[in-house]
């Protein structure tokens, strides 16, 4: 039954992961990257990282997908002029891709990393909870990681924001400041006049 | 039963199509980037089936991270990339070449 | 229940201060007037003064583990930090001039240069694979952005762009070869690795993993053939930003290297040592052919650059402790160096007119004769021609592999060294020889001035005594 369960997100990993890298449309590269992250997050469930699978489908699926989609949105890309290529280079690159692979598998493959030798641990009770033990772990041992992350974040909340925020001279935007100290005298000014003559009802 | 060596088989799998879709591709500087996050996607599915057949925690401490400064990469390289469309008006990689020599 | 206990936060004192300081100049900035921008600037070099008494008053303790061994506080890493802060200050005061003229004096440059700088500090005090990968990307991240710093200038988000793309591929490479490691060692800490490294050596599953740690490292390092950034990078980033890449960086990369193949692997010297020996040559041989071919400044510095990386690649691999301190002292002097080359185009440079192409240099001599001299002492210490420094280090580099017995490395390594004496000797010729074609007043204030002399007359004065440093380098190995 396992082993039925990770073929089959095996194989929809690996077929939508070739679709994100060889598709035209970069809207549908996109989706299909969301399709692989979420089947690798179904393996990682397998793996007993329960955290770590759904903190990649909140993270990843949730907001850096929904970044790339944005961009690929907002630029106005000329889709046509992306159709053509790709197979100039596919000569050479995938059979040396492939030897590559090839070469991975033969290593990594071996008997090594077997059940014989490294059998697969036994599954934790029903009350372990893994977010527990990550979080024990991340805020001790791993703290100084920790902070670091923080700076990392940091520092490309800094760079997103001066390469792409721009000041424009004419957009509107609210004072609140001013809005708040606004007095009665600044919205309405009440002018003495005579009243008219009554006629019959209607106004002017 | 599935060995560690299936899970290292997929994401030896997985790298070699992220770095693949990064040599191949001649046209679009977002796919780009998305091979990189294949990339790293492959790793951490290392980092994840080693540390459940080892029963070591570190590997998946160091899954979060990565997670976390790939999440910050890929707003910076979109950034990046917002920007040079903005001088360039194309995002087709076989236009940076405006540096040579 | 959890037990923790609290870390000693002594050693990483530096660290903190650098963070908090650039926090603070971040937010600061935010309210002070572009034409008291200069705040901004004295308060980022008096955070690289500060950090650098703090580390200085912190070397008396020797080696010293915190934060579950994540962070190492050592003699290597303390003298590398105290040339990290040094170059990086530097690096600022060239810069001042060249980006209120172009209108980039603002202060995220300086924010994100302590950022870049506080990443250095955490690759070179790493003690862990997962640190040594976070400093690494903190550093990235801020040269990432540092290179489209200029947003409207094409090649430099042309640069840029290209930078983010390989060197992304770069950490992915890296982190593969790290995810290896930790499979067979079941640890992320580089004296744990040591260990299992040290009971199986010839571990194929090891031996992969250093193939793509040592893939990674060339591309950060930018030996060749993983070298196609390093020239469009240079190139298109804005020169400042080319100064600060060029330098402090290198002797962080130095740090990681030491700290990954040399602390954590190496028992497994023999098998790294022919992967760095094809690096090494390829670096130098290509590298100095290839920059002769070039007229424009920049794209020739980058070249050198990665000839340069191949003599230091050349120390390292010599395995000897010798050899170590011989790379160690090679790379700070090229840090130095490099940034003296790059100062000058920005002397050279003014409002709307960047002085980096070669031609730009023509009679240099009849128009400052002074800074002709300045830029000569700094071409002869690339090139490696007493009196200068970069003779000494080159010297003793090659000594250390002659004591390894590979003479027939250091034979190449001497005979590329003199093709490529060959374009830095052009500029000179360039500089006295040729008439000027541009003859416009060079606008260089009086501090930079000062700075290019005492950058340039340093080269020479190590050039002279280069005892101490040597010594510097030696102790702490």
């Amino acid at each position: 039954m396992e082993s039925v369960i990770f073929y089959l997100f095996s194989a929809v990993l690996v077929a939508s992961s070739l679709a994100v890298i060889t598709v035209r449309n970069p809207v549908h590269a996109v989706l299909f990257l969301v399709l692989a992250f979420f089947t690798c997050a179904a393996i990682w469930l397998m793996m007993e990282a329960e955290f770590l699978a759904i903190t990649l489908v909140l993270v990843y699926v949730g907001a850096v997908m929904v970044l790339f989609l944005f961009v690929v949105m907002m630029l106005d890309i000329n889709i046509s002029v992306l159709r053509e290529g790709f197979v100039k280079n596919a000569y050479v690159g995938v059979p040396v891709a492939l030897i590559v692979l090839l070469e991975l598998i033969a290593v990594v493959g071996r008997k090594e990393f077997g059940l014989e030798q490294m059998p697969a641990p036994v599954r934790h009770a029903a009350d372990y909870s893994n977010t527990k033990e990550l979080g024990r772990v991340l805020y001790t041992d791993y703290v100084y990681a920790f902070e670091l992350a923080a700076v990392v974040l940091v520092v490309a909340i800094i760079a997103a924001i001066i390469l792409t925020m721009r000041r424009r001279p004419n957009t509107k935007v609210q004072n609140i400041g001013e809005q708040v100290a606004v007095r009665r005298d600044d919205r309405v000014r009440i002018v003495k006049m005579a009243s008219e003559k009554k006629n019959d009802g209607s106004a002017t | 039963m599935i060995s560690l060596s299936h899970f290292l088989v997929l994401g030896a799998i997985l790298f070699c199509i992220g770095v693949a879709g990064i040599f191949l591709n001649r046209k679009n500087v977002i796919v780009l980037l998305m091979a990189i996050e294949l990339m790293l996607l492959a790793v951490n599915m290392n980092f994840v089936a080693f540390s459940y057949f080892l029963s070591d925690l570190s590997g998946q401490v160091f899954v979060f991270f990565i997670l976390t400064v790939a999440a910050a990469e890929a707003a910076i390289g979109l950034a990046i990339l917002v920007v040079w469309f903005r001088n360039r008006r194309t995002i087709n990689v076989e236009q940076l070449d405006t540096l040579k020599g | 229940m959890v037990n923790f206990e609290i870390p000693n936060f002594v050693p990483a004192l530096p660290e903190i201060f650098v963070l908090t300081m650039a926090c603070v100049i971040l937010i600061f900035d935010l309210f002070i007037k572009d034409n008291d921008r200069i705040v901004t600037f004295v308060l980022a070099i008096g955070t690289l003064v500060g950090a650098m008494m703090l580390t200085i008053s912190l070397s008396e303790t020797g080696r010293v583990l915190t934060f579950n061994d994540m962070f190492v506080s050592d003699p290597m890493g303390n003298v590398l930090k105290v040339f990290i802060y040094l170059v990086t200050a530097v690096v600022f005061i060239y810069s001042r001039q060249y980006l209120k003229q172009r209108g980039l004096f603002k202060g995220e440059y300086f924010v994100l240069g302590l950022f870049g700088v506080l990443g250095m500090m955490v690759m070179v005090s790493a003690h862990s694979m997962l640190t040594l990968y976070m400093g690494l990307e903190l550093l990235s991240l801020s040269l990432y952005a540092m290179v489209a710093f200029q947003r409207d200038s094409l090649s430099a988000t042309e640069a840029a762009m290209k930078y983010f793309v390989l060197g992304a591929l770069a950490s992915g490479m890296l982190l593969y070869g790290m995810s290896m490691l930790y499979g067979v060692a079941g640890t992320l800490d580089i004296a744990g690795i040591s260990a299992v490294v040290a009971q199986s050596p010839n571990n194929i599953i090891l031996l992969l993993g250093l193939a793509f740690v040592v893939v990674g490292l060339a591309f950060k390092l930018g030996a060749v053939p993983f070298h196609m950034w390093v020239p469009d990078v240079y190139q298109g980033a804005p020169t400042p930003v080319t100064m600060y890449i060029g330098a402090a960086p290198k002797i962080a990369a130095f740090a990681m290297v030491m700290r990954l193949l040399v602390e954590g692997l190496g028992d497994l010297h023999g098998h790294w040592q022919t992967m760095l020996v094809v690096l090494a040559i390829l670096s130098i041989v290509i590298g100095n052919v290839v920059a002769i071919a070039q007229t424009n400044l920049k794209r020739m510095l980058a070249y050198s650059t990665i000839s340069h990386v191949g003599f230091i690649l050349l120390g390292i691999l010599a395995g000897t402790e010798n050899g170590y301190s011989a790379s160690m002292f090679y790379v700070v002097v090229y840090a130095l160096t490099s940034m003296g080359a790059f100062g000058m185009i920005i002397v050279l440079s003014r409002a709307g007119f960047e002085a980096d192409n070669i031609d730009d240099f023509k009679g240099l001599n009849e128009r400052s004769p002074w800074l002709a001299a300045m830029m000569m002492i700094l071409m002869f210490s690339m090139a490696g021609v007493p009196p200068t420094v970069g003779f000494y280090a080159k010297l003793s580099v090659l000594q250390s592999i002659v004591q390894v017995d590979l003479v027939w490395l250091a034979v190449t390594a001497v005979v590329f060294s003199v093709v490529g004496a060959f374009y830095y000797l052009r500029i000179i010729k360039t500089m006295y020889f040729d008439k000027p074609e541009d003859t416009a007043k060079i606008e260089a204030g009086m501090d930079m001035r000062i700075v290019i002399s005492l950058n340039s007359l340093g080269m020479l004065a190590l050039g002279i005594f280069p005892a101490a440093l040597m010594q510097w380098c030696i102790v702490v190995m």
